[in-house]
């Protein structure tokens, strides 16, 4: 019985019976019934990425035979096989030889566990997805793709799939990232610049509701935060800090916030407003400034780590912004006395930061002119304190932070009404404990007032401070000037009047960026510079008492700011006991007499007396 | 499923020695070994490849590892991205979880074998699969074999399973 081959793409060789029926008839010519001569059977190797078995077919089968028979070995159903053969999808239509798998061969197979082809696979793997990724705790950047998977998905297939490709590859990163593999850190690091480069990330972040999810979760959020190193040196140096992460309800606000950006805004701006009626009050604005120095900067610079400039850059930018600008714009007037000399410092100056020795010069008559020679020295010895360069060396390197505070309109404001009211801001700048030890200090400064506020006005000036290159101009030259202290400490002690109250502030903000480690290089110069600055400086302050006084209370906030001050509070890091040791007198007076239990519960709460003491209320019994 | 969209593979090929193998191989093996080669499998933009933690994916060419050595073209494949996907999650659950690494018998080269044998049906050059076997064939590597067992590679990317 000879048949004629049809050019029936289900069969190729022989096939007679099949030629007679047309399409593949699964009920014939199957199951190893070698009803022709032709039809041989082959043994083919079935691999899925589970096992593999050996299965006789054929060799004149169609590809729907084969997946019958598959089917009914594996127990799965024929939809669901997918066969791969050298790179080729094996469809229904074809034949096993066709494809010229011949006995002895392999071919591959994935047993779909998505029920829907196409677009409803993808959707389902990337939800699959999303949920694990809900589940991984420490990922709140792991939510970033899945949200870009999720906002992605209603295309075509084609173009769908490679964005959950996406989704999984960056998601299934970033939830690498908790588990603390060498990768961690640049994953990390990746993500922030990411986020940073592109803000409308984080709102898309924070719109994923997963990410909402988590942070809805107070327990979960204050985990993640205290986890980070930086937050934890932060929460030992303020225990402020840890009380507040400790009180659910201010965390819940906090992620409220963080989730609602306007919210968040707007939360600012009555912030802003409440602050600017401290400001007006004398003793006020002093601890808003010590607010801000302690607390917000340090936390702003280790969140920067952490959040990207976003949320924090608002808190950076206002309420004591009040103190930044008589310490930034004291930095202004700088150049002037030694305009001629500072030229030539440049030159000398050991550049942690780059610059022309041109711009210095450039930069000295415009930017010192309005304020004078005298403010130059205030400025001069603010400038040399360490902390200072630190956080100018932050500053030149992320102007972004120079702008943001500039341009909050908190900021503006109270500028315009300094500047408008000299009287209050003499009042405010007396009050500034900066001044407090120094009168001549404060003559200088009531002298150069009006100026000066002018000064804060002038957008020539805003420019210089926005400029990183100024930036790096003013640092340099800073430098120049320290360096002059070691080599001519007879000309330092008339700078040192204005130095060293100016290294107080200066010191405690510098030591909070340049305390914070990791991420911020220009603190770890900040940091080394620091060495000589403390050593220089008792020497040119040898003739004061006073001025001993204060260096020694400055280097004291170093120790308690950490590594910015490194240099001079190098002897100071602690045993927790001795660190707390107050407050485990105070604990012990009050009645709780388990010094391990106190040290602990003061260890935990970062010193905070308050936390601790519920902490061993809660653990205690009675 | 009637698109036959093909996407090329291709195998990066890295050498975890930087050079140094070729170079003191005669010396400490007896042999001469071009490399320490790791390989990982490209297709669909994406690069992935078997390490300790697991079947890992990253973008091509951005594990630590740098750019790869050498690039073989492995062909072209109809498995598309999802189905590939699929595929190598059950992989992750079988064969290729975590913690079934080993240097040895079980590493990134039999992983890249695999899926390259599942993508095109072409196995990789043979000299990459053949290393272990080259090492443990010199007296040294016998004498070095309990501690290289224990090491696990990791060199960057990420869990496509998206845990750990």
């Amino acid at each position: 019985m000879t048949r004629k081959l049809t050019p029936d793409p289900s069969c190729s060789i022989g096939g007679v019976k099949m030629a007679d029926q047309g399409a593949a008839d699964p009920g014939n010519n199957n199951n190893n019934k070698p009803e022709e001569a032709e039809g041989t059977i082959i043994k083919v190797t079935v691999k899925t990425p589970k096992d593999k078995e050996e299965i006789a077919i054929a060799e004149d089968a169609s590809v729907t035979q084969f997946k019958e028979e598959i089917s009914r070995r594996f127990k799965a159903k024929q939809d669901q096989l997918v066969l791969i053969f050298a790179g080729k999808i094996l469809k229904d239509g074809d034949s096993l030889s066709q494809h010229g798998i011949k006995d002895g061969l392999t071919v591959h197979l994935v047993i779909k566990t998505a029920q829907k082809a196409g677009d409803g696979g993808s959707t389902s793997a990337s939800s699959s997805t999303s949920t694990q990724a809900g589940n991984s705790p420490a990922s709140s950047p792991g939510i970033n793709p899945s949200s870009s998977a999720g906002s992605t998905g209603t295309d075509a297939p084609n173009t769908q799939t490679p964005n959950i490709l996406t989704g999984f590859g960056d998601l299934a990163g970033l939830s690498g990232m908790g588990m603390g593999s060498a990768n961690f850190m640049e994953l990390q690091q990746q993500m922030q610049r990411q986020l940073m480069s592109n803000p409308e990330m984080l709102s898309q972040i924070m719109e994923n509701p997963l990410v909402q999810n988590m942070m809805s979760n107070p327990d979960l959020m204050r985990q993640m935060i205290m986890a980070n190193p930086q937050m934890q040196t932060l929460m030992e140096r303020n225990p402020e800090i840890s009380h507040m992460l400790n009180n659910p309800e201010l965390m819940r606000q906090t992620m409220e916030l963080a989730r609602n950006p306007a919210m968040m805004q707007e939360m600012m701006r009555n912030q802003d407003r409440a602050l600017s009626n401290l400001e007006s009050i004398p003793g006020g604005y002093n601890a808003l400034r010590r607010m801000y120095t302690d607390i917000q900067e340090p936390m702003f610079s280790a969140a920067r780590e952490q959040f990207g400039n976003n949320p924090f850059s608002a808190l950076g930018g206002n309420s004591e912004s009040g103190a930044q600008p008589s310490r930034t714009e004291n930095r202004e007037p700088l150049p002037n006395p030694w305009g001629p000399q500072n030229s030539s410092n440049p030159s000398e100056s050991g550049g942690a930061t780059t610059g022309s020795t041109s711009t210095p010069g450039g930069t000295n008559p415009s930017v010192s002119n309005p304020l004078g020679i005298n403010a130059g020295s205030l400025g001069n010895g603010m400038f040399n304190s360490p902390g200072m360069q630190s956080l100018m060396q932050q500053i030149s390197e992320n102007p972004q932070l120079m702008q943001n505070m500039l341009s909050a309109p908190y900021m503006r404001s109270m500028m315009q009404s300094l500047s408008q009211n000299p009287e209050l801001a003499s009042q405010v700048l007396m009050n500034n404990p900066l001044f407090a030890g120094n009168p001549q200090l404060q003559d200088q400064f009531r002298s150069q007032l009006p100026i000066f506020l002018q000064q804060m006005q002038n957008p020539e000036a805003m420019g210089v401070m926005t400029n990183p290159r100024a930036m790096q101009a003013l640092m340099q030259i800073q430098q120049g000037l320290q360096t002059l202290q070691t080599e001519a400490p007879g000309l330092m002690p008339s700078l040192m009047t204005g130095g060293l109250p100016g290294g107080g502030p200066g010191g405690v903000p510098g030591g909070g960026p340049g305390g914070v480690p990791g991420g911020v290089p220009g603190g770890v110069p900040g940091g080394g510079l620091p060495t000589d600055n403390p050593a220089s400086s008792p020497g040119g302050a040898g003739t004061n008492a006073a001025q001993q006084q204060l260096m020694q209370q400055m280097l004291q906030m170093f120790a308690g700011g950490g590594g910015g001050g490194g240099g001079g509070g190098g002897g100071l890091p602690q045993t927790p006991e001795v660190r707390f040791q107050s407050q485990l007198d105070q604990l012990s007076s009050m009645g709780f007499i388990n010094p391990e239990a106190n040290l602990q519960a003061l260890i935990a709460t970062g010193g905070d007396i308050n936390a601790a003491i519920e902490r061993l209320l809660g653990s205690q019994p009675s | 499923m009637d698109q036959t969209e093909s996407y090329p593979v291709q195998l990066y090929i890295y050498d975890m020695s930087r050079g140094m193998a070729r170079q003191l191989s005669p010396v400490m093996l007896g042999r001469q070994l071009d490399g320490i080669w790791h390989t990982a499998i490209v297709i669909h933009g994406k690069e992935f490849f078997f390490v300790g933690q697991g079947i890992n994916n990253c973008p091509p060419g951005s594990t630590p590892l740098g750019q790869p050595g050498s690039v073989v073209d492995l062909g072209s494949t109809e498995v598309s991205a999802e189905l590939f996907m699929e595929y190598l999650m059950s992989l992750a659950v079988s064969t290729y979880g975590r913690d079934t690494y080993n240097l040895f018998e079980h590493n990134c080269n039999t992983f890249s074998d695999e899926v390259a044998q599942f993508l095109t049906g072409k196995k990789i050059p043979s000299y990459i699969t053949d290393l272990p076997s080259d090492v443990l064939s010199t007296p040294f590597g016998q004498i070095l074999r309990p501690l290289l067992d224990s090491i696990v590679v990791n060199p960057g990317g990420s869990n496509i399973t998206g845990q750990r």
